[in-house]
């Protein structure tokens, strides 16, 4: 319990620096959002002005408390731009990129998962040697690429094999076609999803290869009958589960921002392009916000991780009361 | 245990209900009850496992089947269908047509907003102006049938058409003329500075609207095709960023500055000449250049505008499509700071001109982009060609350079801002065209809005490029606050002479006399006059050539599949 509150407590710490941190390094940026809304034929006069009416002209101290006060209400404030609240951007683009990461990670586990097992169970050298080069050839294939590969082969009207589409995401959205939605997702989920399965096949290996050297419980479960593979795919599985939760929410965070170049290449209205485009349009309330609730969820990942390997390894928690 | 485990894989085969709870009673009884259930638990339900992954087997090619059976029963269907109409009559005419564009607006409040996205997608289409622009770049009538001018050049008289609306029904007549000018000044809505010479606007009846000038200025009418132009009701409200309501042939049905905005036919429109000839037209921005051929191949858009020209080469010499380049007021403006040290040298500034091969430029971007030479492009008044003023030559330039002091051993160091839409082998080709002459040429490449701010909102830069897209725009060269930091008094008079003339001919006269000066001074390198390559479907018709990027009726496109 008190692990609970003290990780509760830091969480709320880390929130806050990142608040600041956030409001600080945007006002680094030069331009803001009264210059790209002025445009090439602006006059400093007019700028002015339009700084005046976003409040820009108020000192720094002032424009934060003015943001953070929101946030703790749970206001994330309204783009100044596109005069829609930042919230339900966020939450548009998330329908797409949430789904989109989902499906990766499950691609990536369904490929990874087996794979990584397969590479320790076998005794082949020449197997395994061939396993090891497709790990450290996965892992550096960027997804861009693959993603351009795999437009080749399956995207509709470019492909070899035009069965799936190449572009955008339908307008109506999961509501108005889920079939479409999910089809528009396929692609970019195989993406990103075979490079981040190379990242979980090698940790597989090497969380099993660990749990086997170490001896013990696989060599116990061997011992009381079971096979090499039984006692591997078993217990030392079971004893790896903790590390690759780890590595698992890991992955979903990296994806996050991973995800960000498919969507561009698939032209998905994403998180990603939100993001771009908001500071590329200087309008800073809005990527203040999108970038305290992407760190938020960072956290938050990390926190759930936490109790998770406490609850899946009861032994972390005896360690802890000695 | 085997023959039990054989035992009980053959009752599961018969009955798997009872052999699961027989199976859990034979654990619970042995003595080491871990180990026997962890040895059964897999073997325990798996016959009825396995008789799981047969009925998923079963039901995948099951739905596999349906799907491809009626897939091909569609598919056959239009087939038939198109060969029927194939005999009956001609091609069908779509009743959506999807066009892709590059730059997206980010709203749609045209008063406020920059951006020439947005006078792209909504004048003319959803908003109307007074007067209207034609693909020609010259003024039409619009929403008033006519207008006189006094002779002196103050007074304009429009004469409004008859039963005109606005979409939600609302009348549109005079009053909404005025009001809506008057509203522009008062509250300096975007591009009102354009027409600073304009007093007031009052309506006289219900059909007509005079407008009162403090100075003439030949370039008034032009500019009331554009945003100062616009009508609006003074009677409805609307979220301006994220709708627009007008008079135009299309409403807005949706918009979402990061995928589309979709237009449906105003079916309330009060003019005969520009209904909309398609009722769905969808504008998707796609702002990668792969992605926007990738659209147009799978025919997720029927039109792409623009589209690289190098990437357009295989849709040249397919017959499917039409590839065609247009002219538009893009000028790619190499601006020298003229307050800057070492830039003040008219020397140097010269060496720079003559130094730069445009044709090079131009054959790297595909060969399309026409040369330009200075200020004025070809779609505008007082154009003239000045691609001959500081022709290519390197000799010249090297020449110029020792004159002021600096050669390829001892080169003159500059940095050169540009955002990074424009792509880096510009900067790229620039620096090394330039190294032989003995200019140490850096580039810093930067994000639009930080240029917006550094070079163009504070002036500190030494050189600058961007694609300065609005026509009618001479007048920078004669305002020396604007970031060129140009001040030449004969331009500046030759220009007001331009605003006060009240002939077109005399204005473009004046206008090409301070061009021709302004490129001589050489305070900047027009790179090249950008010419907008589209491509679209075949059965595409009603897609302007030219200016696409300024001015896009919509109401004539259709297409025939």
């Amino acid at each position: 319990m008190r692990f609970v509150i003290r990780r509760l407590l830091l969480f709320a710490a880390a929130l806050f620096g990142i608040s600041v941190l956030v409001f600080a390094a945007l006002r680094i940026l030069p331009g803001d959002v009264a210059v790209v809304m002025a445009g090439t034929n602006a006059t400093a006069a007019r700028v002015a002005e339009l700084r005046a009416e976003f409040g820009l002209d108020r000192p720094y101290p002032v424009q934060y408390l003015d943001w953070a006060a929101g946030l703790l209400h749970g206001d994330l404030g309204m783009s100044a731009l596109t005069g829609r609240a930042v919230a339900a951007q966020v939450g548009r683009r998330a329908a797409i990129t949430f789904p989109l990461i989902v499906m990766s990670l499950v691609v990536a586990l369904a490929v990874g998962l087996p794979l990584g097992c397969a590479a320790v169970i076998t005794r082949n050298p020449r197997l395994r040697g061939f396993f090891h080069v497709l790990a450290i050839a996965g892992g550096a294939v960027p997804a861009l690429w693959s993603g351009l590969l795999l437009l080749l082969l399956f995207g509709r009207g470019v492909g070899l094999l035009g069965v799936l589409p190449s572009q955008g995401f339908p307008a109506d959205g999961w509501t108005g076609a889920p079939g479409r939605a999910f089809a528009s997702l396929v692609l970019p989920a195989f993406a990103t999803g075979f490079v981040a399965a190379a990242g979980i096949m090698r940790y597989t290996r090497a969380a099993l290869e660990d749990i086997a050297a170490e001896g013990g419980p696989v060599d116990m479960a061997m011992a009381c009958g079971m096979t090499r593979t039984q006692a591997l795919l078993r217990v030392g599985l079971r004893l790896a589960t903790p590390q690759l939760v780890s590595v698992v929410g890991l992955t979903f965070a990296s994806m996050i921002t991973g995800v960000m170049v498919i969507e561009n290449l698939f032209a998905l209205p994403g998180l990603g392009a939100l993001l771009v485009g908001d500071v590329g349009n200087r309008d800073l309330v809005a990527v203040q916000s999108e970038l305290f609730l992407l760190a938020a969820f960072f956290l938050t990942l990390g926190l759930i991780i936490d109790l998770t390997h406490r609850a899946l390894d009861p032994r972390l928690a005896a360690g802890e009361g000695e | 245990m085997s023959q039990e485990n054989g035992a009980h894989g053959e009752a599961g085969a018969t009955n798997g209900n009872e052999s699961r709870n027989e199976s859990r009673t034979t654990g619970a009884a042995s003595t080491d009850a871990g180990l026997n259930a962890r040895a059964k638990a897999p073997r325990g339900p798996k016959g009825h496992k396995s008789r799981g992954w047969l009925w998923s087997l079963i039901a995948v090619i099951v739905v596999a089947a349906l799907v491809v059976g009626v897939n091909a029963f569609f598919t056959n269907k239009q087939g038939g269908d198109a060969n029927g109409d194939g005999g009956a009559s001609a091609a069908k005419t779509a009743d959506t047509v999807a066009i892709g564009l590059k730059l997206a607006p980010v709203n749609l409040d045209i008063r406020h907003q920059s951006g020439s996205a947005l006078e792209q997608i909504l004048i003319g289409n959803v908003y109307e102006s007074l007067v209207s622009r034609g693909s020609d770049n010259k003024v039409h009538p619009g929403l008033a049938k006519s207008w006189d001018v006094s002779k002196d050049g103050l007074t304009y008289t429009f004469h409004l058409n008859d039963h005109m609306n606005f979409s939600n029904g609302d009348t549109l007549d005079a009053e909404d003329v005025a009001w809506s000018i008057n509203e522009l000044k008062a509250r300096k809505y975007y591009n009102y500075d354009q027409v600073a010479n304009l007093d007031k606007a009052e309506a006289v009846d219900a059909h007509t609207v005079r407008i009162t000038l403090s100075a003439p200025d030949s370039n008034m009418l032009w500019y009331l095709t554009g945003r100062p132009g616009l009508v609006y009701d003074k009677d409805a409200t609307w979220d301006e960023k994220t709708g627009a309501l007008g008079s135009g042939p299309y409403t807005v049905e949706s918009f979402d500055p990061s995928d589309k905005i979709v237009f449906k036919a105003n079916p309330k429109y009060w003019g005969a000449a520009h209904k909309a000839k398609t009722e769905n037209v969808v504008i998707r921005f796609l702002p990668d250049d792969n992605a926007g051929i990738n659209a147009l191949k799978s025919g997720d858009v029927q039109v792409l505008s623009p589209i690289t020209a190098t990437l357009a080469v295989p849709f040249r010499d397919n017959p499917d499509y039409v590839v065609k380049a247009g002219d538009g007021s893009d000028k790619f403006v190499l601006a020298f700071n003229m307050t800057d040290a070492k830039l003040k040298d008219k020397r140097v500034r010269q060496a720079i001109r003559y130094a730069i091969d445009h044709r090079q430029i131009i054959a790297s971007r595909g060969g399309v982009d026409a040369k330009l030479g200075g200020p004025i492009p070809k779609v505008d008044p007082g154009y003239e060609d000045l691609s001959g003023v500081y022709p290519h030559d390197a000799a010249k330039a090297k020449k110029l350079m020792k004159e002021a002091g600096y050669s390829e051993d001892h080169p003159l160091e500059l940095t050169l801002t540009y955002a990074n839409v424009y792509g880096s082998e510009l900067g790229d080709q620039l620096k090394s065209q330039l190294k032989p002459i003995g200019v140490d040429l850096k580039i810093d490449y930067v994000e639009f809005s930080t240029w917006l701010q550094d070079v163009h909102t504070n002036g500190d830069y030494e050189l600058s490029l961007v694609d300065h897209a609005e026509s009618h725009d001479f007048y920078k060269w004669a305002t020396p606050s604007y970031y060129y930091h140009y001040d030449n008094r004969q331009v500046r008079d030759l220009y007001a002479k331009a605003l006060a003339a009240t002939s077109d001919e005399e204005a473009s006269d004046y206008l090409a006399k301070a061009a021709r000066i302004v490129s001589e001074d050489a305070p900047a390198d027009w790179l090249f006059s950008w010419r907008v390559t589209i491509a679209y479907a075949k059965g595409v018709h009603g897609f302007p050539q030219n200016l696409s990027q300024t001015v896009l009726p919509l109401w004539r496109i259709t297409y025939e599949k």
